[in-house]
């Protein structure tokens, strides 16, 4: 305001604006190229390194080559104060130069680039100069990049799934893998390793604690828990149950795991014992999916209670009116008119329950069987994962890379089940609009 | 359109006994319909009660530690050490502690004062105890002291009213000697994992749950709350914002686990980061956490209303300071409520930390980003594998911290929430 009053002529931004637009040229530049500096350079020194005289003495062979160089590197930084082989050491003081050298370049360059910068920027700043639609375009790019951030994210889960998955496939025929009965990676047959690496059992226990088990423990509590809270509670009932239950939620999986494998799997053991059933497996698929199904039942009950507030006051009153009690009116009335978001949510629980680690990580058992039985044990693909990946074996074995085939399976039946849950919940709420 | 006489209907006899009794009987339909809505909530809410008991009831006796007074006669103990190098301090004197023989002092110690066979009433790591002393007060080398040192898991369950029959006696002597007391664990609060439950602490993972979540909050946040504002207030309706959204929204239902296959296959294996550190961990959870942050965010950018943007773009503001001097600070309340809440779920997180190689026994705490490093639920996981049973309760006592952290940080969500929500 002040330059206005003098009579000068108007700027176009504000100060601020122009002092961000120096300095936005100043840093961004410099940024850019140390970053690719620090891609290029590793290998730039590397090549100054192999034409030192030291390095002449190096094998060609590639791998005792890079291993020796690398042992270099180390000792050249200080993580480690002498290497296995000789040779490494007597390069150090080559690699400790080079670096030192390439690190000065750098960081002149990029002072160099920041002054430029800044200095071009400087000059450009005249009172009719736009800063400020300059600025709020890098403001914009930097939007865009963030949200472009998710697209990326999930590209890296499917490119990365699905290119160990294409190289397990390479050793596995996929139909081994997807229709086979009988797993048990302990002992893979290197001629045939198909043959011990079928999923099948894996899905079903999968399916069998996390779809059945589970959701007959949280459908019945998370849907009448909602029914009781919307229709019956009163409010201030409802305004202290509601963030009860969905502390249910919040609990980490961990401690359900380590409640579901100390207390509740000894407790149906010894249930199972009493009446009888001498076999019962102190790791059943029953406890585990008990637990899962207790922390499950918050997101059965909010979607429950979201579908049936979307019903339409008018069908309830009018059911009222014809003289049906409250529960005819839930069960005859809002309960089918609000079945397919129900239906929605319970999908959206079982995509939440086949997904889950911690529970069957601590309390199923790894043993693989093909069964019915409740109290026998199970295992799951999640809990497969974990124990593929936390092995001893190398990263190329068909053991390790199963991890991924079984990662890669998981996560498309979850994407199906989610899209298939969100189209359902989106077309009944458009139904009601 | 048939002609035939609708016979006049009588009236319904409500009075008759079939009648009376149908009512009876939908009445009570409708109570037990009633009464099992009534059971579902409360036996939901009994489980997490029962939940909290058992931690409770197992895990406040993790915070406590039985004690042994023992004297130590440094001057007739067959131990070389120089108390000038010790007093010194540095690397010197930690290095001359632990070549000192102090394990071997120790045990000597407790069998001459307790009777042959007290070593065994010490923990394993009785002697980091003593060794603490001395550095403490290097004085200590030329006389005889009494140093509280930790009993053993036995002595420890026993003081704590949960005896065998070997302790009991044992017990009893210690007693009669008045030579041990329980009292509140400091090296629990302090400390990192051991390999004796009695003296583990979880500091060390504490610690780096902390740097993880610095990581995680560090990038989760912006990016999340930049996509948010992207998506809501300045989008275009294409095929390209459609495509954001709708990974924005897969990525949020994407099991845990996934994230840290992508974490192993990405950061692990082509970026070749340190495995089990703190800013690999953080990288992953961030991916996990940031749908989370971009979905609560919009729906509070959402919330502010567009006469707030069409007052500001009327007195000449450009689209980007209608938004970051107007929206921004009116939606930032909701932006933290869903990000505190993203972020507790992102601290409970086990499952992706462990295809990260955050599972290692990591015995010091680390001291940066790139160390490595374990948190508090993976703690946790680790503790509950163990067979000894001392931990047992060091397992209910670090679930107690994390659920004590977690409310902490809920409550703080709903503070928040009630203290700066608007109503428009």
């Amino acid at each position: 305001m002040a330059f206005r009053r003098g009579g000068v002529r108007r700027f176009s931004a504000l100060p601020g604006h122009y002092g961000w637009y120096v300095a936005l040229w100043a840093v961004i530049p410099a940024l850019v190229f140390l970053l690719v500096w620090a891609s290029v350079s590793p290998a730039l020194v590397t090549d100054q390194v192999l034409h030192d005289p030291a390095a002449q003495a190096l094998p060609q062979f590639d791998f005792a080559r890079a291993s020796i160089l690398s042992e270099a590197r180390h000792i050249a930084r200080g993580d480690i104060a002498a290497g296995f082989n000789p040779l490494s050491t007597t390069l150090a003081p080559a690699y400790a130069a080079a670096q030192s050298r390439f690190d000065g370049i750098g960081t002149v360059l990029a002072l160099i680039l920041a002054f430029a910068g800044g200095a071009f920027a400087y000059v450009r700043v005249r009172p009719d100069f736009r800063a400020r639609t300059r600025v709020e375009r890098i403001v914009m790019v930097a939007l865009l990049a963030a949200s472009l951030i998710a697209i990326l994210t999930t590209v890296g889960i499917v490119v990365s799934l699905l290119f160990e998955s294409v190289r397990f496939f390479r050793m596995v025929p996929i139909t081994d893998f997807l229709f086979g009965t009988h797993w048990s990676p302990q002992v893979i047959d290197s001629s045939d390793p198909g043959a011990t690496l079928g999923a099948v059992p894996l899905f079903w226990g999968t399916f069998f604690i996390g779809a059945v088990i589970a959701m007959a423990v949280a459908i019945p509590f998370g849907l009448m828990s909602a029914i009781y809270l919307t229709q019956y509670a009163n409010p201030r009932v409802r305004r202290w149950m509601k963030p009860i239950l969905e502390m249910l939620a919040g609990v980490p999986t961990v401690v359900y795991g380590y409640f579901a494998a100390l207390t509740v799997a000894p407790a149906v053991r010894d249930a199972a014992v009493a009446i009888g059933i001498q076999w019962a497996s102190s790791e059943s698929a029953l406890a585990a999916g008990m637990v899962m199904g207790v922390m499950i039942i918050p997101f059965v009950s909010s979607m429950a209670d979201d579908s049936i507030a979307a019903v339409p006051s008018a069908m309830r009153d009018g059911s009222l009116a014809m003289g049906a009690t409250s529960s005819e009116t839930i069960r005859r009335v809002l309960l089918p008119a609000a079945l397919p978001g129900v239906v929605g949510g319970i999908l959206l629980a079982v995509s939440r329950a086949i997904g889950e680690t911690m529970i069957v990580v601590m309390a199923a058992s790894g043993v693989a069987t093909l069964t019915l039985n409740p109290l026998a044990s199970t295992t799951t693909v999640t809990k497969q994962i974990v124990d593929l990946l936390t092995g001893e074996a190398s990263f190329d074995s068909p053991k390790t890379l199963a991890a991924f085939a079984l990662g890669l399976t998981l996560f498309v039946v979850t994407l199906l089940l989610n899209i298939v849950a969100l189209a359902i919940v989106k077309r009944y709420r458009e139904a009601y609009e | 359109m048939s002609d035939a006489p609708v016979p006049a209907r009588q009236p319904t006899d409500w009075k008759t006994q079939a009648m009376q009794r149908r009512i009876r009987r939908r009445y009570a339909a409708e109570r037990r319909f009633r009464l099992m809505g009534l059971a579902a909530i409360v036996i939901s809410a009994g489980f997490l009660a029962f939940l909290l008991v058992t931690m409770l009831g197992g895990g406040l006796r993790g915070f406590t530690r039985t004690e042994i007074a023992l004297p130590i006669d440094f001057t007739k103990a067959a131990m070389i050490v120089d108390p000038d190098v010790i007093a010194g301090g540095g690397d010197v004197a930690d290095r001359a502690l632990a070549n000192a023989g102090l394990p071997r002092v120790t045990r000597d110690a407790a069998d001459q004062a307790f009777g042959p066979g007290a070593e065994r009433w010490l923990s394993d790591g009785a002697w980091l105890s003593v060794r603490d002393a001395i550095k403490a007060d290097p004085a200590l080398l030329n006389k005889r002291a009494v140093i509280d040192v930790p009993a053993s898991t036995d002595i420890d369950s026993a003081a704590k009213g949960d005896p065998s029959p070997a302790a009991t006696t044992a017990l009893a002597k210690l007693r009669g000697a008045d030579a041990i007391h329980t009292g509140f664990n400091t090296a629990f609060l302090s400390e990192a994992d051991a390999t004796d439950p009695t003296v583990v602490g979880i500091w060390g993972a504490l610690k780096g749950s902390l740097l993880t979540m610095f990581v995680t909050l560090l990038l989760a946040f912006p990016v999340g709350v930049f996509a948010a504002l992207y998506l809501e207030e300045y989008a275009p309706r294409n095929r390209w914002t459609d495509l954001i959204e709708v990974s924005i929204n897969n990525l949020a239902a994407v099991p845990s686990i996934i994230f840290g296959l992508l974490g192993l296959a990405v950061f692990l294996n082509t970026f070749h980061l340190p495995r089990s550190a703190p800013v690999v961990g953080g990288l992953t959870l961030a991916l996990m956490t940031m749908p989370v942050i971009v979905i609560a965010g919009r729906n509070a950018i959402k919330s502010v209303p567009p006469s707030i943007r069409d007052a500001a773009l009327g007195i000449g503001a450009s689209p980007i300071q209608v938004v970051f001097h107007h929206v921004l600070p009116l939606a930032l309340p909701g932006i933290l409520t869903g990000t505190i809440i993203g972020m507790a779920r992102a601290l409970g997180e086990t499952a992706p930390l462990l295809m990260i190689g955050m599972r290692a026994f990591i015995a010091t705490p680390p001291s940066g980003l790139t160390d490595p490093a374990t948190v508090l639920p993976v703690q946790i996981f680790l503790w509950s594998d163990e067979v000894s049973h001392g931990f047992v309760e060091k397992t209910s006592a670090a679930i107690i911290v994390l659920l004590v952290v977690l409310l902490t940080m809920n409550g703080l969500a709903i503070y928040l929430r009630n203290k700066f929500e608007t109503r428009w």
